[in-house]
């Protein structure tokens, strides 16, 4: 159970459902909250690539925390989108903002 | 440094000419709030320029031109040296400069008293001088003309001094464009020089210029163009219509910008170069003629107007006149010794003015003679005396000089410009005595009791302040009179101490003539003045004259006189149709046809391109996420495969 595969193959199945989630869903929170499964499948990816090949241990743990970084900000800022739409649409439905398109 | 220190004479020139500078920095900065400080520091500065100028004067009076200079650029055949340049010439022209701007400042003490921008007055009046005073010392052309710009930008700021008056700022406005349109040709011809010649230094240019160092397309070209700046500055023919404007200004402005600085440069520059001038024939001809234009159609200028500035405005532009033609008839000192009395009787002539316009509010002659402009015995005096230099009558400076260049006139072989010369100052001799006979002797003697009451009342409500005012604005007017009677006995010494240097550098077209040369042209000279003197007493000073003048009887040419010759109607009409109906309407439709319309092209492309590409997607955030997947996904199988 403990080697590598097996992170790959659950890293892949969160891969999958992020992926799923944010092609199907209409909610855009949903849909925020799948990207955040994108993330967080990539940040096992480099863990356990970290854990299992490098001979430093430090690199891949210091991309995954730039990467939670980087979901937090980008959390902050997709937060901050929808409040708006949903300030000018009255919704949060992704089809509404069809509209945007000009 | 050192020699800096241990020589006198570059310190005294340093330190005169660059303190005004300083003053005016001090004032704008530190002192704009406390007018009594400002004035006390630029007077104090200005003082101390005049006696540095007088001590240069005293010291170098009998020795060789003086040189100091570095190099400032030096790029292949060009050489453009900075530094100071002490000659005969300039060291006169300092003195005038320095004692001249010295005085004008004593007489505004009184004259701006309770002006709210006073502490501004004295920091432009400062700059002025040291504008001047820089320019006069320069060592090249170059330097002469940064300076020389430097004197039309403080002549800018003083003749819109009150610039909340329209009609002021108008002025100063005019002032500057008309001279840049002379500067603009003196400009291009020492581009002209420098290409062709490749050395700006004044001393090296006459020397070349009088030793045929130079070609003759060269000289007479770049000598043309040059004296395109003197027209302008000095307002002669084309460009004269600023100056008259100038009036705009207060009094003590016009009585600085009209004697020794502003429209002296001009005449000082032809003479700073005068050998290079002289090299060129064709030149002088052309100078001759506009130097002859522009004093008779200024002199006509002057016989109809009523307003006491203006009158001496326009006699000055005569007198400019009158020395560019003697320079132009190779009279070297004739016209440096005429702009050396002028700066002294205008200079006084304008500040009399100065006190009647601040006694009495109006510049109107005929207002000011009824309301007893005599009664004031100082100015009255000072201004009989001025009025007597500006005619060419014996024992006052303007008969000696008024000689001297009729002197030269007569050595031309065309008559017609000494005849031109003779008729000149018969009208000069008429109109300044138009002007004093119209307040000496007011039609209908002094009436306005209740007006003289109500002066004398308010003459003792403010008695100590007032006596404080007129003492400022009396002591240098006493001061000038007797410079214009003094001035007059001292040509001997001047002129040889101005040739002295012109045998330095030898000069081929002098032909002096130092005015005793022929009796005829003696007496004609005082006829012609007291000619119109005479004329002047016979419609004006008499009893029971009409007091209308000649001209009257003519109302088409009084108004070609009162217009000014259309010259400014000209000018309006000419900007309107050329400028504003022709270029600048081309410029207009230029920006609004081809920048606006191609700008707004390019905006609307783009914006109907991108109206026709959104058909192309349909706005589902969703699908194209669906197809970058599929995408990426058959990049990697195919990557893989």
């Amino acid at each position: 159970m403990n080697s590598l595969s097996t992170y790959l193959i659950i890293s892949a199945l969160l891969f999958s459902l992020g992926l799923l989630g944010i092609l199907q869903r209409r909610n855009l929170i949903g849909m925020l909250i799948a990207v955040e499964l994108l993330l967080n499948s990539a940040n096992l990816n480099f863990m356990a690539f970290n854990r299992f090949l490098t001979p430093d241990p430090v690199v891949g743990q210091v991309i995954a925390l730039f990467v939670m970084g980087l979901a937090a900000a980008e959390a902050a800022i997709g937060l901050s989108i929808i409040l708006a739409l949903y300030r000018k649409m009255h919704s949060i439905n992704i089809e509404r903002a069809q509209r945007l398109k000009g | 440094m050192g020699a800096f220190f241990t020589d006198p004479i570059l310190l005294a020139t340093v330190l005169g000419t660059n303190l005004p500078f300083l003053s005016m920095v001090a004032i704008l900065i530190f002192t704009r709030s406390n007018p009594k400080l400002s004035c006390r520091i630029s007077v104090g500065a200005i003082a101390f320029a005049a006696v540095c100028a007088v001590f240069l004067l005293a010291k170098l009076y009998s020795a060789s031109p003086l040189q100091y200079q570095t190099l400032w650029l030096n790029s292949g055949r060009l050489n453009i040296a900075f530094g100071y340049y002490l000659d005969p010439l300039s060291l006169l022209m300092l003195t005038i400069v320095g004692v001249v701007s010295c005085l004008v400042q004593i007489y505004s003490l009184g004259y701006m008293a309770g002006d709210p921008g006073y502490s501004r007055y004295f920091a432009f009046q400062s700059l002025f001088a040291w504008a001047m005073m820089n320019m006069v010392i320069a060592g090249s052309m170059l330097q002469l003309f940064i300076f020389w710009e430097m004197v039309g930008l403080a002549s800018y700021f003083l003749i819109g001094f009150y610039y909340e008056k329209w009609s002021a700022s108008q002025a100063g406005k005019k002032a500057f464009v008309m001279n840049r349109v002379g500067d603009v040709g003196f400009f291009l011809g020492l581009i002209w020089l420098v290409i062709g010649f490749g050395n700006l230094g004044i001393p090296e240019l006459n020397h070349a210029a009088s030793t045929q160092g130079l070609p003759q397309n060269l000289l007479t070209v770049s000598a043309l163009l040059i004296f395109c700046g003197v027209v302008g500055k000095s307002a002669q023919f084309p460009l004269l219509t600023w100056l008259p404007d100038a009036m705009e200004g207060p009094t003590p402005v016009s009585a600085l910008l009209h004697s020794a600085t502003m429209v002296a440069a001009g005449v000082y520059m032809f003479s700073r170069i005068f050998p290079f001038f002289a090299a060129s024939p064709d030149a002088m001809a052309i100078a001759l003629a506009i130097g002859t234009v522009t004093m008779l159609l200024s002199s006509t200028m002057a016989m109809v107007t009523y307003d006491l500035k203006q009158v001496w405005a326009y006699s000055t532009v005569s007198q400019l006149g009158m020395m560019v033609m003697a320079l132009a008839a190779g009279g070297y000192f004739a016209g440096v010794y005429h702009l050396t009395t002028h700066a002294g009787f205008k200079a006084l002539l304008f500040l009399c003015s100065g006190i009647f316009i601040h006694e009495f509010h109006t510049n109107d002659m005929r207002i000011i003679g009824k309301q007893g402009g005599r009664k004031l015995k100082i100015p009255m005096v000072c201004i009989a005396v001025g009025a007597l230099a500006l005619s060419g009558v014996y024992p006052f400076s303007g008969f000696f000089s008024k000689e001297a260049i009729l002197g030269v006139l007569a050595a031309q072989p065309n008559k017609i410009w000494l005849a031109a010369g003779f008729f000149g100052a018969v009208l000069t001799a008429y109109y300044s005595f138009r002007l004093i006979f119209h307040i000496l002797l007011p039609k209908g003697g002094v009436e306005g009791k209740p007006h003289d009451g109500h002066a004398e009342s308010a003459h003792e409500h403010e008695d100590e302040h007032h006596g404080y005012i007129f003492w400022a604005m009396a002591i240098p007017v006493m001061i000038l009179a007797c410079v214009s009677l003094v001035l007059g006995f001292l040509e001997q010494p001047i002129e040889h101490f101005l040739l002295h240097a012109v045998q330095a550098h030898p000069v081929q077209h002098v032909s002096e003539h130092g005015g005793g040369g022929s009796d005829w042209l003696l007496i004609m000279g005082v006829s012609a003045g007291l000619f119109g003197i005479a004329v002047a007493w016979f419609e004006y000073g008499r009893k029971g004259a009409s007091r209308n003048g000649f001209l009257s009887y003519f109302p088409a040419i009084w108004k070609l006189f009162d217009c000014r010759w259309f010259i400014d109607i000209f000018y309006r009409k000419s900007l309107d149709t050329f400028v504003y109906g022709g270029l600048t309407s081309l410029f207009t439709k230029n920006d609004r046809r081809v920048i606006d319309g191609g700008i707004d092209g390019i905006c609307f492309f783009t914006e109907g391109s991108g109206r026709v590409f959104s058909f192309l997607q349909s706005g589902m955030l969703q699908y194209n996420l669906l197809i970058m997947v599929l995408a990426a996904g058959a990049a990697v199988l195919y990557f893989l495969i």
